[in-house]
Order: C-alpha cells, then sequence, then structure tokens
C-alpha cells in the first residue's frame, strides 16, 4: 500500500516506523517517496550513510517537492570525500591516500557548488531546502548557529564566507565547525551544511585532501578555500533535535519523518544514485586541466616548457586528454618528437588509466620516473560502486 | 537565475546602476535600426522574471540568450560557467547551464522554446567575462547562447518583459 496524498507527516511516520519493524532485513518498503508528499513543512532524517543516495534524496527533495514547501533534511555520511560541483579531483584530493586508507572514503561529486569537505559518521549535514524568492545565504545557518547556542555551544557564530566558526581556548583564530554550499534552481533552492561534531579522523583529513598533483596542475573551475577545524563535541542525536527545534520553531511543529534504503527504490532516486556514483560524473564532469610535469605549468594553456629535461604536458576535457606536447631534450618544440606523443595519448580517459607507463611513450630511462611519479598522482582507485 | 539577488540586494543595486552607465555600449538602442516601424518594436530584447534576457533577430530565426547586468552583479564574482552542449532542444524554464559563485551553482534557464546551436565558450576560459559584459553579444562578451527559434519560441517572447517593464521589476524586487 502506498500511503496516499491526504496522509499527514505524522501518520506517515507511524506507518514507516511500524514497517520497519515488520521487515527490518527482509524486502524493502515502499517508499514514502512514491508520491511527494504535499505538506508545507517537511522535516526528513536518513538513517542511510551512504553519500550517493543521501545526495540523491536532497536532489529529489529539491526538484520534486511543492513549488512553496521548506524542507530539512538531515543526513550522515560514512567517510567520504565531497566535491564541489566545478571542482577537480586530482587537485582536490590525495588518491593514494583515498587507496591505501582502512576508512576506505569514497569520493563524490555534489550538485551544489564550493569547496571539497570531509564526511564521516561524526559530521550532520543539514539540508534546508526552500523557494527561490526566499532564498537567503545566511538565513539557515543562523538556524543551526541557535541549534548550537541551545546546545552550549556559546561561541558559535557565521562568519563572512556563510561558515560557522567558533573559538577555542587553544586558539585566537576561531576554527570552522560548518561549511556551507548552494544550488539554486528557477523555483527552488537549496542550502546544505555539514556540521563536525565528533569526527575522529581530524587528524587524517589533511591527508586525504592534501593532493601531490596540485602544484602540476592548472585547472579550471573553483578552487577550495583551507580552513582550519575543530568538532563541536556535542552528540549526533542531540544536534539533529536541536536543528529539528530551531527548524520548528521558523517553519510550524511538523513531525519528523525517518527514510533510507527503501528510498533508493524510487526510480528518481535510483537513476540519482546510479549518476552520482558514476565515473562519468565523479571525473568526467571535471572542468578543463592543463597538466604538466616534472616542470609545472605555467598558464591553463598548453605551452611549450622551457626545460632542460623531458616534460610530458596534456590538456584534459572531461576528463579525456585533448592536447598533449612532449618535450624532448634533443628537439625544439613543434618539431617531429613533440607531435610523437600526441598521438599516443590523445583520447585517453585519465582516471580510466592504470598505469602510465603503458600510456606515455617511455623510450628513455629517465622516463620511467616520471611515469611512477604520474601513477602515484593521477591514478584514482576508488569504485564508488561498491560503497552505495 | 533568480535567487541570487537575495542576500546581496543593496550592494547588487548600487553596482548594477553603475553599471548600465559603464556598458551602454552594449546594450542594443531601440532608436537605432529597429525604431522604423512598430511591429519591430515587438522584438526588443526582452527580459524574464529569472534576470535572463533574449533578443531575437530580425528575421526571426535566430536568438542570443544571456544573463541580465542586474543578476551578473547580484551573482558577485563569477568563478565557473558551466554551458550546455549543443544542439541541445529547449522549452521554456528549461536548464541550459549554471553560473558558480559565492559557493553557489545557479542554474541559467531558456527565457524561450528553442534549439541551442552555439555557446560563448569565452565563458569557459574566462567565467569574469559574464560579470563584466553580461548583455554584450559581441564576441568579447558575455553571452551565453545562439539558439534556433521556431514560432513556439517567438510566441513565448510575448510573456517577457521589454526593458523598460524588467527595470521596474529589478527596482521592486
Amino acid at each position: 500500500m502506498s500511503p496516499s496524498r491526504g496522509l499527514n507527516s505524522s501518520v506517515l511516520r507511524i506507518l514507516r516506523l511500524s514497517k520497519v519493524k515488520l521487515n527490518s532485513n527482509q524486502s524493502r518498503t515502499i517508499s514514502i517517496f512514491t508520491e511527494i508528499p504535499k505538506a508545507n513543512t517537511q522535516i526528513y532524517v536518513s538513517r542511510s550513510h551512504s553519500p550517493y543516495l543521501n545526495l540523491s534524496i536532497e536532489h529529489h527533495l529539491l526538484t520534486k517537492s511543492p513549488a512553496e514547501s521548506t524542507i530539512l533534511f538531515l543526513y550522515t555520511n560514512k567517510p567520504s570525500i565531497i566535491i564541489g560541483r566545478n571542482q577537480n579531483p586530482w587537485v582536490e584530493c590525495n588518491h593514494a591516500a583515498i587507496r591505501s586508507s582502512p576508512l576506505q572514503p569514497l569520493l563524490v561529486r555534489r550538485r551544489s557548488g564550493g569547496g571539497t569537505v570531509w564526511h564521516d559518521e561524526g559530521n550532520v549535514n543539514y539540508s534546508v531546502i526552500c523557494p527561490t524568492e526566499k532564498f537567503d545565504r545566511n538565513k539557515h545557518a543562523e538556524m543551526v548557529v541557535r541549534a548550537l547556542h541551545s546546545l552550549d555551544v556559546q561561541g558559535a557564530k557565521v562568519n563572512e564566507r556563510h561558515d560557522i566558526v567558533m573559538n577555542t581556548p587553544e586558539s585566537t583564530v576561531p576554527f570552522k565547525i560548518s561549511g556551507s554550499a548552494y544550488k539554486l534552481t528557477r523555483l527552488r533552492s537549496l542550502h546544505h551544511g555539514t556540521c563536525l561534531l565528533s569526527s575522529p579522523n581530524l587528524k587524517d583529513i589533511g591527508k586525504y585532501l592534501g593532493s601531490p598533483a596540485k602544484k602540476f596542475i592548472k585547472a579550471r573551475g573553483v578552487d577550495s578555500v583551507r580552513s582550519k577545524i575543530t568538532n563541536v563535541h556535542v552528540g549526533n542525536e542531540d544536534f539533529e533535535n536541536a536543528v529539528v527545534e530551531k527548524f520548528r520553531d521558523m517553519y510550524g511543529n511538523v513531525e519528523t519523518t525517518f527514510v533510507g534504503e527503501e528510498e533508493g527504490t524510487v526510480p528518481a532516486i535510483e537513476k540519482g544514485v546510479e549518476e552520482l556514483s558514476s565515473p562519468d560524473w565523479i571525473y568526467r564532469q571535471t572542468p578543463q586541466f592543463h597538466f604538466s610535469y616534472p616542470s609545472a605549468p605555467a598558464s591553463e594553456e598548453l605551452e611549450p616548457v622551457q626545460t632542460r629535461s623531458w616534460n610530458i604536458a596534456f590538456i584534459a576535457r572531461n576528463g579525456v586528454i585533448t592536447k598533449s606536447i612532449e618535450h624532448n631534450i634533443s628537439s625544439a618544440p613543434g618539431d617531429s618528437n613533440s607531435s610523437s606523443v600526441e598521438n599516443s595519448i590523445i583520447g585517453t580517459n585519465v582516471y580510466e588509466v592504470t598505469d602510465w607507463a603503458h600510456i606515455l611513450p617511455v623510450h628513455e630511462q629517465q622516463e620511467i620516473p616520471v611515469a611512477k611519479a604520474m601513477n602515484d598522482m593521477l591514478l584514482v582507485g576508488v569504485t564508488p560502486a561498491q560503497g552505495i | 537565475m533568480a535567487s541570487i539577488a537575495r542576500t546581496l540586494r543593496p550592494a547588487a543595486s548600487r553596482l548594477a546602476v553603475a553599471a548600465r552607465g559603464n556598458t551602454a555600449s552594449s546594450i542594443r538602442s531601440p532608436f537605432g535600426v529597429r525604431a522604423f516601424s512598430a511591429t519591430r518594436a515587438a522584438y526588443v530584447k526582452k527580459y524574464t522574471k529569472d534576470h535572463e534576457w533574449v533578443e531575437l533577430s530580425d528575421d526571426k530565426k535566430t536568438a542570443t540568450i544571456g544573463i541580465s547586468e542586474y543578476a551578473a552583479h547580484a551573482l558577485g564574482d563569477v568563478v565557473y560557467v558551466e554551458l550546455p552542449t549543443t544542439p541541445m532542444e529547449v522549452k521554456a524554464g528549461d536548464s541550459i547551464g549554471a553560473v558558480e559563485s559565492v559557493k553557489s551553482a545557479s542554474d541559467i534557464n531558456s527565457p524561450i522554446s528553442c534549439t541551442i546551436t552555439s555557446v560563448n565558450s569565452l565563458l569557459e576560459e574566462k567565467p569574469a567575462t559574464i560579470n563584466k559584459g553580461p548583455e554584450d553579444d559581441s564576441s568579447a562578451g558575455g553571452w551565453v547562447a545562439k539558439v534556433e527559434v521556431a514560432e513556439e519560441g517567438v510566441s513565448d517572447l510575448d510573456g517577457l518583459m521589454d526593458g523598460e517593464a524588467y527595470k521596474k521589476f529589478t527596482e521592486e524586487e
């Protein structure tokens, strides 16, 4: 039985809870999103920790909810690195560190703008979807600040970058505890943010986000702004309850509906998960970039490098190499040696390479370390499908 | 585009006023070639409530689309412009790309039903061009797309605002 449109959210909640109890490990129950709830104020908390599913539920709410409704959605993800819509995964993270991590962090490209953030079980994400005409960058960050204040996190405030920061006894510089990003469409807009509550991985985040390839890449798109981060030291559920309470103060006293795995069976959400976890979305949506090694690129454009050693440079568009220059000690730019490399590496999908020694025309001893260095910097080993 | 103006409104309207002065040359005068007859005047540049503009060619077969000066300044510094692949057939209101500024990915919507035939790839290379001359349809300008228009697209124009009405609209917003 699918819930009819007329049911209010508290009824839905009871329905949901009883279903979950009845068959918690067996067949999936019918999602409440089979039909979009019509209420003007809606609150959801996800019990899934899959970033691909949670972001797809969020996108479904953004695109399918009633035009005038305001929706709060809270979710927590397993360890993952979430890059902004227009960012470069080779600039933003250290793929070798991700591959060798016991946490097996997932790589995710979200649909909103902004920079790269870390998610894990000690971080709760809040998301508010509202009519675009009522959109305001700070309104709901301020709501979260009020929630934090109600939990005795007194120093929290919104800064000029729309992030939430707080002072700690150890430092005079405020630490970031929450980052915001936005997706604005014609009628509906979304503001989502992280909130670091008790991440056990703070000391390792720098390792995952520090890219060894960064200085060899000039990329179009968006750079991340580094900030010092800290935990708030509040329990996830306490934070969720406090945010729900402040949201209710603003928009009305509605019940919270729990969502999760079963929402992945809604065709639009299932399609969203498939798209977000595909290499096509994660890597091929990368804005054009210029990679040059060992000589760092001077600009976004491919140009002959003035170097005394062998150098390889390429332009990748949609994650695929479209142009390249090999500079040989013996060759001047533009001569036959320079062009030979073009034929061999053009068309290469950067994210599909498993060994650059097979891709580069390695015919000199000195090129072997180059191939190895490129493997360390550029090989990606994340197979999102495993993490769903 | 609708969105963006909100939090930055006071600064935005100041900037928008300043910008109108600076880029007068990029805005086609309705008193030029077009003012010959009343029927032609119906095809001057039109604007949407979402802050996009569309300017139909004299033969009503093609048009240029972009975002308004008001939107460009309200957005703040644009750091990336995502353009559609061509050709792409769209209905009025469909998303045809996006701009990123201030951690926001904002959709650009098509003002009319049309087929996008080419895009302004200068915006990929130099996204700030859209801040400098969003209503400039020259090769150095910040226009977004060139499109082919059929009957439906031409009639979509009737529902849009002319420059005067749009100006009033942004002042009220």
